[in-house]
């Protein structure tokens, strides 16, 4: 399987009557598009905003972060089996306004967080502080129940970014990345001394707002799933998780999985990538033992030698993620793990509510429960009341000039499990 | 084969009123009560913990029991242990988020609803 990225550099973002890039610029038609995105009748208002990096604005709650895009060759535009027709991702070529994002808003739920600062100490945390941002805010029907509005608003974000991705469809990029690996006995003959890895990535698949979707399908209802690497990084994999903000997987890291790039940058040379497992988080033991189990033993019918395995979100899935580096060390395979730290605010606490003897090599994202000070903006995307719930809920957390301390844990990608973040460790 | 759930969540007690057990109290009462029922011999069906942070802030939560038996499950016993020392690890020096009690009703009921729907359990 074949794909090529053509990166089209964004260096600033503006709204105005035609949706189009020139020199870098992206030119949103706003009303073009709310009156595309109101073809949806569940959709009662949209309030368009940009937020570029530096400026002193904050966006709460976030809700999603897509990368705009269109499919140029090969394949559907959009996102196959959700905004267009079923089609195979990751083969062709797809161009991307490389530097913008879409960032979609708005409460499902009171206690909703998920803060994006775009400058100061805020932006130090987030890696969409970087981006240029068109924020979505979505005002939805009355009367809809919280499913359908939760559908609305991902549907939506997924919209907007295939609307003015079609801009970068006639341009040339400017930097153009291929990414290719053969079926499994292709690669194995020509690396045949090389260690066989596979990337087996858990998704949040708990229920309404933990859920994440392949194709269209919601993969809590599915067993374990074998990708190719170039699907996830075509658009394949979207993410409805809008609950634990500093380590979800945003459609845009999804899009832009770290840890397939730099699978991807050592195949052929370290490693002999095979593919990526989708593993569901489920909430019942059975579901869990049933994953692991199940993880296991496509990573053994691969012939890997080594897993490397990413958590989402944090306490239950922690179960999940040592079952399976158990049950992979009890077969022989290596495992390396990476997940993010709740280890108290000094981060000296245990670091996961479970541990096992076996997870011998771990990666750590972060520490979830680190405290940062948020200066007051001057302008606020969404919903301010929402800063209340951001604060951390402890006495003097929230000061009167709107100063605020939390815990990383608001942050958008503050602790991607990923690695698709800001954060990196250092010893000491 | 009905299952038992434990809840301090009055949402979830008023839909499913014959096979729950209300506890009157907070969430880590609610655990510690999950903890003495698999000590009794019961099997946990559903992980006690939240898969996030936000939602361990949660002043309502509700855990899923299965059969009985006349020994103790070993590996339930150890999940609910650690589920408890966790919980009370964060929520300790932390006030609960009760100004959305209500939306959290609503997503524990969601989310247990959505774990009783994963797998009906019947061994």
């Amino acid at each position: 399987m074949k794909l090529e990225i053509g990166r089209i550099y964004i260096k600033d973002i503006q709204l105005g009557n035609e949706t189009s890039v020139k020199d870098g610029v992206l030119t949103v038609d706003k009303d073009g598009l709310i009156s595309n995105l109101k073809e949806d009748e569940r959709i009662r208002d949209v309030v368009i905003d940009v937020a570029k990096p530096g400026e002193k604005v904050r966006i709460i709650p976030v809700k999603d972060v897509i990368e705009p895009r269109v499919k140029v060759q090969g394949g559907n535009n959009g996102f196959p089996g959700v905004t267009s027709k079923q089609a195979q991702c990751g083969e062709g070529r797809t161009h991307v306004l490389y530097g913008a994002a879409v960032v979609t808003v708005g409460d499902i739920v009171g206690f909703q967080e998920g803060v994006i600062d775009m400058w100061g100490e805020g932006a130090k945390w987030t890696p969409f502080s970087k981006t240029y941002n068109l924020t979505v805010d979505i005002q939805v029907a009355a009367g809809l129940n919280p499913h359908t509005h939760e559908e609305t608003v991902r549907i939506a974000g997924l919209r907007v970014a295939e609307f003015i991705g079609l801009a970068g469809e006639n341009l040339t990029p400017d930097e153009v990345l291929t990414f290719e690996i053969g079926s499994i006995f292709e690669e194995t003959a020509k690396y045949p001394d090389l260690p066989k890895v596979v990337y087996a990535e858990m998704n949040i698949t708990q229920g309404l707002l933990h859920d994440t979707y392949i194709y269209g399908v919601n993969q809590s209802g599915i067993l374990p799933a074998l990708l190719h690497a170039n699907e996830e990084l075509d658009n394949a994999v979207i993410s409805g998780n809008c609950v634990a903000a500093c380590d979800k997987i945003t459609t845009y890291q999804h899009q832009n999985n770290s840890v397939i790039y730099d699978l991807y940058a050592q195949h052929g040379k370290e490693i002999n990538f095979l593919g990526v497992i989708m593993v569901p988080e489920h909430t019942t033991l059975a579901g869990k033992l049933r994953a692991s189990d199940y993880t296991v033993k496509l990573a053994k019918m691969l012939g890997a030698d080594a897993v490397v395995v990413s958590e989402e979100g944090y306490g239950n899935p922690d179960s999940d993620l040592l079952m399976i580096c158990k049950k992979c060390e009890k077969s022989g395979i290596k495992t390396v793990l990476i997940t993010d730290e709740c280890a108290g605010r000094d981060g000296m606490s245990q670091p996961l509510a479970d541990t096992a003897v076996e997870a011998v090599a771990v990666v750590s994202g972060g520490n979830v429960s680190h405290v940062v000070t948020l200066p007051p903006a001057d302008k606020v995307i969404g919903n301010a009341a929402a800063i209340s719930v951001l604060s951390g809920g402890w006495e003097g957390s929230l000061l009167e000039d709107g100063t605020l301390m939390c815990e990383l844990n608001a942050v958008i990608g503050a602790t991607s499990e990923i690695g698709f973040h800001n954060v990196t460790c250092r010893l000491y | 084969m009905k299952n038992l759930i434990i809840t301090n969540n009055p949402a979830v007690a008023e839909k499913n009123n014959n096979t729950v057990l209300f506890v009157d109290g907070s969430v880590e009462e609610t655990l510690i009560m999950v903890r003495d029922k698999v000590h009794s011999g019961y099997e946990l069906i559903s992980h006690p913990l939240a898969a996030s942070l936000r939602m361990m802030f949660s002043p309502f939560r509700s855990v899923i029991l299965g059969k009985k038996s006349n020994k103790i499950d070993a590996f339930s016993a150890e999940i609910i242990e650690d589920s408890i020392i966790k919980y009370k690890r964060h929520m300790d020096f932390r006030k609960k988020d009760s100004a959305n009690c209500e939306d959290y009703k609503m997503i524990d009921l969601i989310l247990l609803e959505s774990a009783i729907h994963e797998q009906a359990v019947t061994w």
